[in-house]
């Protein structure tokens, strides 16, 4: 019989928090608008099968829209976009709805809450992202023209595997600056439009961002403008993994840390 | 079950699902390569190319490109060429898939030799070489070879080293042949019988072409011995015309080429330099060209279009250029005809 006072085992304990914060994330307006943005590429494939019947092949091949959507609209843009709302909000939004204090006081410790909602909004990012993924894969590469899917195969797994590391690498970056900031919306999309822009130079710096490692593990390489397409540096992939990795576990570490030694003062 | 857990698991579900029929379209795909997209049956092609390349002639005769350069000489791969000359067969309604091996420059009028996998009526090919008075059949190693011209006649009493012969033909089965210089012909027909593979013994390129993705419409990949031949330095920006001011390419030790024809042309092209600083150098060499063809963009506005439609990039040693160049582009910068020759004479059928 567990004694009295004493906290949980770790998990069990994230396992509920998991249990609790997942149906609020499945079911929520955020993830209806997110569940938009990042299935619209299910919806641009059905158009280009469509156009490719009523006005014949698209100028643009379906490897090469999928490889667009993958490359730019999911890995660069959408799932970082998806990350920083969610992970930013881990914590933020119990702190804001002033909630917090009926976890805080249950017996889990906080590393075990942290645990739990990261694998929640896990969960829900991959459940709205991997089937848009795959549904867009098969609608393209069964489009006429497209590569024998056999032969695409093997992106698919790449690809998906690919944006479960993007999930997990900018959310844990984002939970990070949810734990340490009040406000980390617009700081995360600096990080995002700004910092994240040094992929695209040369040297050293394009190590220093997350989607330089990102997209260097994926093999689509759609023609870019500007300095993307002219500096563009694809990095060793077995590095981009440990990387990724790596910092990712680091920034979970540094968060679960923080989040277990902050005071957090809830306005009235 | 919650509602949340029902929406994760059907999700999943999808995924798994999507991922095991893409899984089961790699396992029971029939071209499975032997090595990267070269089919087992091409390894009888011989070890000491230079070049190996490879087309899905049902993609390259369905493309674009095909219905609009066809015609033109030197956009068609000439083993294709010299085969659709020779035998009369179609490339469109009897090639699937065609490999060439060879070396460039090794050999007057064939440059390699090629194996093509399609469907063939033996009896109707072989009577019509036959009859036609084109080739003259004989039996190697139980497979029957014709030669095209006097291929047989110089093949007997000559010395190794002026054994060439002409072209020739070998039907191995009747959904594979092997075309090219006769002695070649013969080698690769006796390598089948022995069972031996003597594509798989040149290394390097065994190397270069299991890195090939397979799907591609055309691949092509070069050792190091193939690109000796490439220039080792460039004109520097302002050089005087003396050309004393050059700049220094770094050297290739491999090169692999995949491309695309449909919607339009795509083209991925990895070099391997010796290292990354010579791989960088390379690309910044590149970068230049694309560059200055940039700044041509006020004279010839589809340069314009043209820079921005290849992408440079670095990756450890190599150098990836990835190129998407629409037909149109291609069109405008094919070479003007003289006005002359584009005026139709009075008498002269309209061409549509």
């Amino acid at each position: 019989m567990r004694e009295v006072g004493r906290p949980l085992p770790f998990a069990p304990a994230a396992r509920a928090v998991f249990d609790l914060s997942l149906d609020g994330m499945v079911f929520s307006r955020r993830s209806l608008l997110m569940a938009l943005l990042v299935a619209a590429p299910v919806a641009f494939a059905v158009l280009y099968r469509v156009l490719a019947v009523t006005h014949g092949t698209p100028p643009l091949g379906a490897a090469d829209l999928y490889a667009l959507m993958v490359a730019i609209y999911w890995v660069r843009n959408v799932l970082p976009l998806a990350a920083l709302f969610y992970a930013t909000s881990l914590i933020a939004d119990e702190v804001e709805g002033r909630t917090l204090t009926y976890l805080l006081t249950r017996p889990l410790t906080r590393a075990s809450i942290f645990a739990g909602k990261f694998a929640a909004y896990l969960a829900t990012t991959l459940t709205l992202a991997l089937p848009a993924a795959v549904v867009t894969f098969f609608l393209l590469m069964t489009a006429p023209g497209a590569p024998a899917l056999a032969a695409a195969a093997t992106d698919l797994l790449r690809d998906v595997g690919v944006m479960l590391l993007a999930l997990v690498a900018y959310g844990a970056l984002f939970g990070l600056m949810g734990v340490l900031l009040k406000r980390p919306v617009i700081p995360g999309l600096l990080f995002l439009y700004g910092w994240e822009l040094l992929a695209n130079l040369p040297g050293y710096l394009p190590r220093l961002t997350l989607t330089a490692w990102l997209r260097s593990l994926i093999r689509h390489r759609p023609a870019e403008q500007g300095l993307a397409g002219l500096f563009q540096q694809v990095l060793p992939g077995d590095q981009a993994l440990a990387v990724l990795l790596a910092v990712s576990l680091l920034l979970l570490g540094a968060s679960a840390w923080i989040f277990s030694r902050r005071e957090y003062v809830l306005e009235q | 079950m919650t509602r949340s857990r029902f929406v994760l698991f059907a999700s999943m579900a999808l995924v798994v699902v999507g991922m095991a029929v893409g899984l089961g379209a790699l396992w029971m795909s029939p071209a499975r390569a032997a090595v990267g997209p070269l089919a087992g049956e091409a390894l009888i092609l011989p070890g000491d190319a230079r070049f190996v390349m490879g087309f899905d002639v049902k993609r390259f005769t369905a493309s674009p490109f095909y219905a609009r350069f066809a015609a033109e000489g030197g956009m068609k791969p000439e083993a294709l060429q010299q085969l659709e000359e020779k035998t009369g067969l179609s490339p469109a309604r009897d090639i699937d898939h065609l490999v060439i091996a060879g070396s460039p420059g090794g050999r007057k009028g064939a440059p390699g030799l090629a194996i093509a996998f399609g469907r063939f009526d033996l009896y109707k090919l072989g009577r019509t070489l036959e009859t036609d008075g084109k080739a003259t059949g004989t039996s190697h190693e139980g497979v029957t070879v014709y030669a095209f011209g006097d291929g047989i006649g110089r093949r007997e009493g000559h010395r190794d080293g002026e054994k060439q012969g002409g072209l020739a033909v070998a039907f191995l089965d009747d959904r594979t042949l092997v075309f090219g210089a006769e002695d070649q012909v013969l080698a690769a027909v006796g390598s089948r019988s022995r069972n031996e593979t003597p594509l798989k013994s040149n290394v390097a390129l065994m190397a270069l072409v299991e890195k090939v993705r397979p799907g591609s419409t055309f691949w092509m990949v070069g050792d190091q011995s193939l690109l000796a031949g490439l220039p080792t330095s460039l004109p520097a920006p302002g050089a005087s015309a003396d050309g004393t001011a050059t700049m220094t390419l770094p050297a290739l030790t491999g090169l692999t080429v995949t491309g695309d024809l449909d919607p339009q042309v795509s083209l991925a092209i990895t070099g391997e330099a010796k290292d990354a600083i010579a791989a960088k150098n390379l690309a910044d060499v590149v970068r230049g060209l694309v560059a200055l063809a940039s700044l041509q963009a006020q004279q010839k506005p589809e340069l314009q279009q043209l820079a921005s439609a290849i992408s440079v990039a670095t990756e450890e040693n190599r150098v990836l250029v990835a190129a998407r160049i629409p037909y149109e582009m291609l069109e405008a910068l094919q070479p003007k005809k003289p006005r002359a020759a584009e005026a139709p004479s009075p008498k002269a059928p309209s061409i549509r």
